[in-house]
C-alpha cells in the first residue's frame, strides 16, 4: 500500500526570471539552474533560490495554497498561481524544463516579480465589493432566507480571490475595462437578493469601463485558478439575466 | 548610521489598526457602524486585506442558534471550557458564546454567503469537541460557507471597512509602538513599496497582527505570520500570555503543511496507519476521529514514533493516511470540494481513489497579548495600558485556554473584533495626541543595526534551522532536556543572525530586509514560547510534556512572559477566571477543574 507514491524523481530546471531594480530602474532576465523533487511547487522553488542561490530575488506570496491569490505570476506566457504549480505538472503541461517567469501585467512592477496590487485593486474597489444598500429584512434579527437553488446560481462567482490572472489574460485593455474579476464582484451582488442598490450596480456594469469592453474571448474562464466560469457570468450580465427565472 | 533614516510624514487619525485580517476589520466595521465617518487607518503586511490569513479558514464558525430545539449556549460553554483543559477565562467564554448567533446574523445580513439548508436557512454541521448535553452526543453547531468560511468572513469585513471609508496602508509593517506616559498614541510604520517610515498618531491603536506559526517548520500559517505583534509588545516592555499554548492541527498535508480541515473527519474520513488500522479507536473509543485536535495530533505522532507511519521520500517526512475513498461523490464534490482538491493539486493524488498522507502541522497560538474581555491590553496582571487594544489570534482574552476547539477561532475573532470596536469608540472623544520626540529612534537603531553587518551567514538558513529546532524540541511532544537545548540554540541563532549581512541595503521592497526583521520577531517569540514551555512542568491542552504527562493544580493559572533583552525572560502569572463556577448557577459543577476525557 505504501509503495504507491514512493517515486523519487528529481528534475533539472532552468528558471529565466524577469528582474527589475527600482533603485537603478534596470530590468534584465536572470537564469537560475536548480534541481527539484517532483511535488515541489514554484513558490518552493523561489524560496530555494532565496535560500541557496540569490536572496535578492523578490516575489510575493501569503497563504501558499491557492486561497489568497498573492503569488500570481506568468509562467511561459500563462498567468497562474506559483503556489499550486507542481514541478512535475509544469514539465508535462509546458513540455519543457525551461521556464520563463515574469510578473503579471495588471499593474506597475515594484521589484522583480512583485507588482503594485494596490493599483490593480483600485478597479475592484470601483466595482464596490460589498452590499451597497441592503434590502429591508422583514425578519429582523434573523438571516435572510435564500434557497439553495438561488444561491447555486451565483455561489461560484463568490469564490473569486482577486488573483488577477483573468485580468492579465483578458484581451481588453486594463485602462479601458474594469476587468473580469472586478465586474464579477458587482455581478455577485446583482444576483444576490439582499442587494437593494441594483440600479447603481447596473450603472457600474454598463459604464464606460464596464462589460461592453469585454470581447468574449473567454480567456478569463480559461486561466482562472479557481476554475470559475467568469465568462458565463459576464454573459449573464450582458443579457441582464440576474434574477432567478421560472423553470431556470 | 541611523542618521540615514528619517520619518517622511506624520498621519493623524482616530484609530490605527495594525493587521487588517478578520478581527482587525470586524473591529473597523463596528467602529464605523457605531460612529460613521471615524477616521481609521488600517495597516497590513500583505498586498491587500483579502490576502490575510483569515482568508484560509475552512471549516466554519460555532454559534448556538436560539431556534435550535436541542442546543444551548451552556453546552457550548462547557465544550469550550473542557476543550481548553480548564484554562480559558469563563467570563470571556460566556460573553463570546452568548454572542455567537448575533454575530452570525450580522455577518449574514452584511452579505456573507453562508451555505443554506433546504428551507433557505443557514446550514449547520458537526465539528470535533462540540457536543449536546455535556458530552453526550455531537452538536450541529457550526455555520459555514462551504469549505471557505474564513474567506466569506474576510471578504465581508473588508467590504464593510472599505465601504465605511477606511484608509488602507498595504504592504507595510509596524516597527515600534509610541507611548506618551502610560497611553499608546500610535506607531511607526514602514511602507515597503515606498521604502518610507511614517508616524501614525491615533487616539486608539488596535493590534490585530495574527499568529506566529512560522516559528515552526511544518505549519498551516501564511508566510507573513511571524509573531510581529507579540514581538512589538515585548519590545515595549509589556507581557505576552501563555506563549507555550500552541495548537498542532492533526492533519496537515505532507509536505506543504496545508491544512486538511477537520471537516474531512467530520464527514467520515478515517485515519489509518501503515497496516491500514483505523487507530483512533484505540485512543478515543467514543469520539474517535472527532476527538479534540491535540488528542488526535498526539495519536498520529505516537503511531509514527512507534513505527506505524509511512515515509514520504520527496519531503522526507513520516505520516499516516486519511482515507476518504469510501465517501460518496456528493460529499467529495459538494461538502469538501476545495480541501479534497488540495490533495490533487499539491501532491497529485486523487482522494476518491488514493489514501492521502497527513501529519500534525502547527496551526494556532492560543496564547498572545493578554487582554481583558473588552480587548484592552494589560500592562501586568492588575492594570491596563490606555489607548491600546488587541484582537484576533495575536491576542489572548482568553477564550481558548490551552486548546482551541475547531470553529471557535472565527467566532472569537468576529466577536472580539466587535466588542473591542465598541470599546474603541469610547476613546474617540480624547484629544489627538502629539508626536513623541523619540518617535522612530528604536526603529532606526534596529534597521541600521541590520544594515551595518558584514558577516557571511545565510539568513534564510538560520530561519530554517530555527523552525526545525522548534518543531523537534518545542513541538507536539516536549521534554525538559529538549526545551533546554532549544533555549541554548536559540541564543546561538540570534548571535549568528545579528552578525549576518543583508544581501542589499535598499529600502524599496527589499524582501531580505523584511525577512531579517521577521527573523528577529520569530526568534523573540520562539524564546518566550520555549521558556513558557520549560516552566510549565505539567501537560495541559496543546502543551504536552512527556516528562510531566498529567495536568497539575499548581499550574492552574496563565503564564505571563516579559522579555526586553533577548534571552532574559521574566515570568509572571494571571489567574484563570472561573466566574461561571463561582456564581453557582445551574450546571456550575460542570465548570470546575474537570477531567478532560473524550
Amino acid at each position: 500500500m505504501d509503495g504507491g507514491m514512493v517515486m523519487e524523481t528529481n528534475y533539472k530546471l532552468t528558471l529565466k526570471i524577469e528582474r527589475y531594480d527600482p533603485d537603478t530602474k534596470e530590468s534584465w532576465v536572470q537564469d537560475y539552474q536548480l534541481e527539484a523533487g517532483r511535488i515541489l511547487r514554484f513558490t518552493d522553488l523561489f524560496r530555494k533560490i532565496n535560500n541557496e542561490l540569490d536572496p535578492t530575488l523578490a516575489w510575493n506570496s501569503s497563504c501558499e495554497h491557492a486561497q489568497c491569490g498573492t503569488c500570481a505570476v506568468m509562467v511561459n506566457g500563462r498567468p497562474l498561481l506559483a503556489c499550486e504549480l507542481l514541478v512535475e505538472n509544469a514539465v508535462v503541461q509546458f513540455g519543457t524544463t525551461v521556464f520563463e517567469i515574469a510578473p503579471i501585467t495588471v499593474a506597475p512592477v515594484v521589484r522583480d516579480l512583485i507588482v503594485d496590487l494596490e493599483q490593480a485593486y483600485e478597479r475592484v474597489n470601483q466595482a464596490k465589493p460589498y452590499i451597497i444598500k441592503p434590502v429591508e429584512n422583514f425578519n429582523k434579527g434573523n438571516e435572510y432566507q435564500i434557497s439553495p437553488r438561488d444561491l447555486e446560481r451565483y455561489v461560484d462567482a463568490t469564490r473569486c480571490i482577486n488573483c488577477f490572472c483573468c485580468a492579465t489574460a483578458c484581451l481588453s485593455s486594463q485602462k479601458t475595462f474594469l476587468g473580469p474579476n472586478a465586474v464579477l464582484a458587482s455581478i455577485v451582488r446583482l444576483m444576490d437578493p439582499r442587494e437593494e442598490a441594483k440600479k447603481e450596480r447596473l450603472k457600474i456594469l454598463y459604464s464606460e469601463k464596464g462589460i461592453y469592453r469585454c470581447h468574449t474571448s473567454k480567456a478569463c474562464s480559461f486561466v482562472c485558478p479557481k476554475e470559475i466560469d467568469v465568462a458565463h457570468f459576464i454573459a449573464l450580465a450582458k443579457e441582464g439575466r440576474f434574477e432567478s427565472e421560472e423553470g431556470d | 548610521m541611523s542618521g540615514i533614516f528619517s520619518i517622511s510624514s506624520t498621519i493623524k487619525c482616530d484609530v490605527l489598526i495594525i493587521g487588517a485580517g478578520g478581527a482587525g476589520l470586524r473591529c473597523a466595521a463596528e467602529i464605523l457602524e457605531k460612529r460613521p465617518g471615524t477616521d481609521i487607518v488600517a495597516v497590513t503586511k500583505v498586498a491587500n486585506p483579502q490576502k490575510s490569513h483569515t482568508q484560509t479558514a475552512q471549516g466554519g464558525m460555532a454559534a448556538v442558534d436560539p431556534k435550535d430545539p436541542v442546543d444551548k449556549p451552556v453546552y457550548h460553554m462547557f465544550d469550550t471550557w473542557k476543550g481548553s483543559d480548564c484554562s480559558a477565562d469563563q467570563n470571556v467564554i460566556k460573553k463570546i458564546v452568548e454572542s455567537g448567533w448575533e454575530q452570525t446574523v450580522w455577518m449574514e445580513n452584511h452579505g456573507m454567503h453562508l451555505s443554506r439548508d433546504e428551507n433557505g436557512r443557514v446550514s449547520k454541521r458537526t465539528f470535533g469537541g462540540h457536543t449536546l448535553g455535556f458530552g453526550e452526543t455531537s452538536a450541529f453547531r457550526c455555520v459555514f460557507e462551504a469549505d471557505r468560511t474564513g474567506k466569506g468572513i474576510m471578504d465581508n469585513v473588508w467590504g464593510e471597512a472599505l465601504k465605511g471609508g477606511t484608509s488602507f496602508i498595504n504592504q507595510a509593517i509596524a516597527t515600534e509602538l509610541l507611548f506618551t506616559g502610560d497611553r499608546c498614541t500610535g506607531a511607526v510604520i514602514f511602507r515597503e513599496k515606498e521604502g518610507e517610515f511614517v508616524v501614525v498618531l491615533a487616539k486608539a491603536t488596535v493590534l490585530a497582527t495574527g499568529g506566529d506559526g512560522q516559528i515552526f517548520k511544518v505549519t498551516t500559517n501564511c508566510r507573513q505570520n511571524t509573531g510581529d505583534g507579540l514581538a512589538i509588545i515585548l519590545q515595549s516592555g509589556l507581557p505576552v500570555m501563555d506563549p507555550e499554548a500552541v495548537q498542532f492541527h492533526p492533519t496537515g498535508i505532507v509536505g506543504p503543511g496545508i491544512l486538511a480541515s477537520e471537516t474531512l473527519r467530520s464527514v467520515g474520513g478515517i485515519l489509518r496507519n501503515k497496516g491500514l488500522e483505523p487507530f483512533m479507536e484505540r485512543y478515543a473509543p467514543k469520539m474517535k476521529e472527532l476527538a479534540p485536535r491535540d488528542l488526535v495530533a498526539r495519536a498520529i505522532e505516537t503511531e509514527v514514533r512507534e513505527g506505524r507511519g509511512i515515509l514520504n521520500p520527496d519531503h522526507n517526512i513520516e505520516h499516516v493516511w486519511i482515507d476518504l475513498r469510501h465517501l460518496s461523490d456528493y460529499i467529495h464534490e459538494v461538502q469538501i470540494p476545495e480541501v479534497s482538491s488540495f490533495f490533487k493539486k499539491f501532491i497529485n493524488l486523487d482522494p476518491k481513489k488514493d489514501l492521502c498522507p497527513v501529519r500534525p502541522s502547527n496551526h494556532y497560538q492560543m496564547g498572545g497579548i493578554p487582554t481583558n474581555e473588552f480587548g484592552e491590553i494589560q500592562k501586568n496582571s492588575e492594570s491596563l495600558i490606555s489607548g491600546l487594544f488587541a484582537v484576533g489570534e495575536c491576542a489572548s482574552a482568553s477564550f481558548h485556554g490551552f486548546n482551541r476547539l475547531g470553529t471557535n477561532s472565527l467566532l472569537e475573532l468576529v466577536t472580539m473584533g466587535k466588542v473591542t470596536g465598541e470599546k474603541v469608540v469610547n476613546c474617540l472623544d480624547a484629544e489627538q495626541p502629539g508626536r513623541p520626540k523619540n518617535a522612530g529612534e528604536k526603529t532606526f537603531s534596529l534597521f541600521s543595526g541590520f544594515m551595518k553587518q558584514r558577516g557571511r551567514d545565510n539568513l534564510g538558513q538560520i530561519r530554517e534551522e530555527m523552525r526545525i529546532l522548534m518543531t523537534e524540541k518545542v513541538g507536539v511532544f516536549r521534554t525538559e532536556e529538549g526545551i533546554s537545548q532549544a533555549l541554548e540554540t536559540l541564543k546561538e541563532l540570534k548571535e549568528r543572525a545579528d552578525k549576518a549581512a543583508l544581501s542589499s541595503n535598499s529600502l524599496i521592497m527589499n524582501q531580505d530586509l523584511i525577512q531579517r526583521w521577521e527573523l528577529n520577531n520569530l526568534l523573540v517569540v520562539s524564546m518566550v514560547t520555549a521558556q513558557g514551555a520549560l516552566n510549565r512542568r505539567e501537560s495541559r491542552g496543546g502543551h504536552f510534556r512527556e516528562d510531566f504527562p498529567e495536568r497539575k493544580d499548581q499550574f492552574n493559572h496563565h503564564t505571563l512572559a516579559y522579555m526586553t533583552e533577548f534571552g532574559d525572560v521574566k515570568l509572571g502569572e494571571r489567574p484563570i477566571d472561573m466566574s461561571i463556577y463561582e456564581e453557582k448557577g445551574e450546571h456550575y459543577e460542570k465548570f470546575g477543574m474537570i477531567e478532560r476525557k473524550y
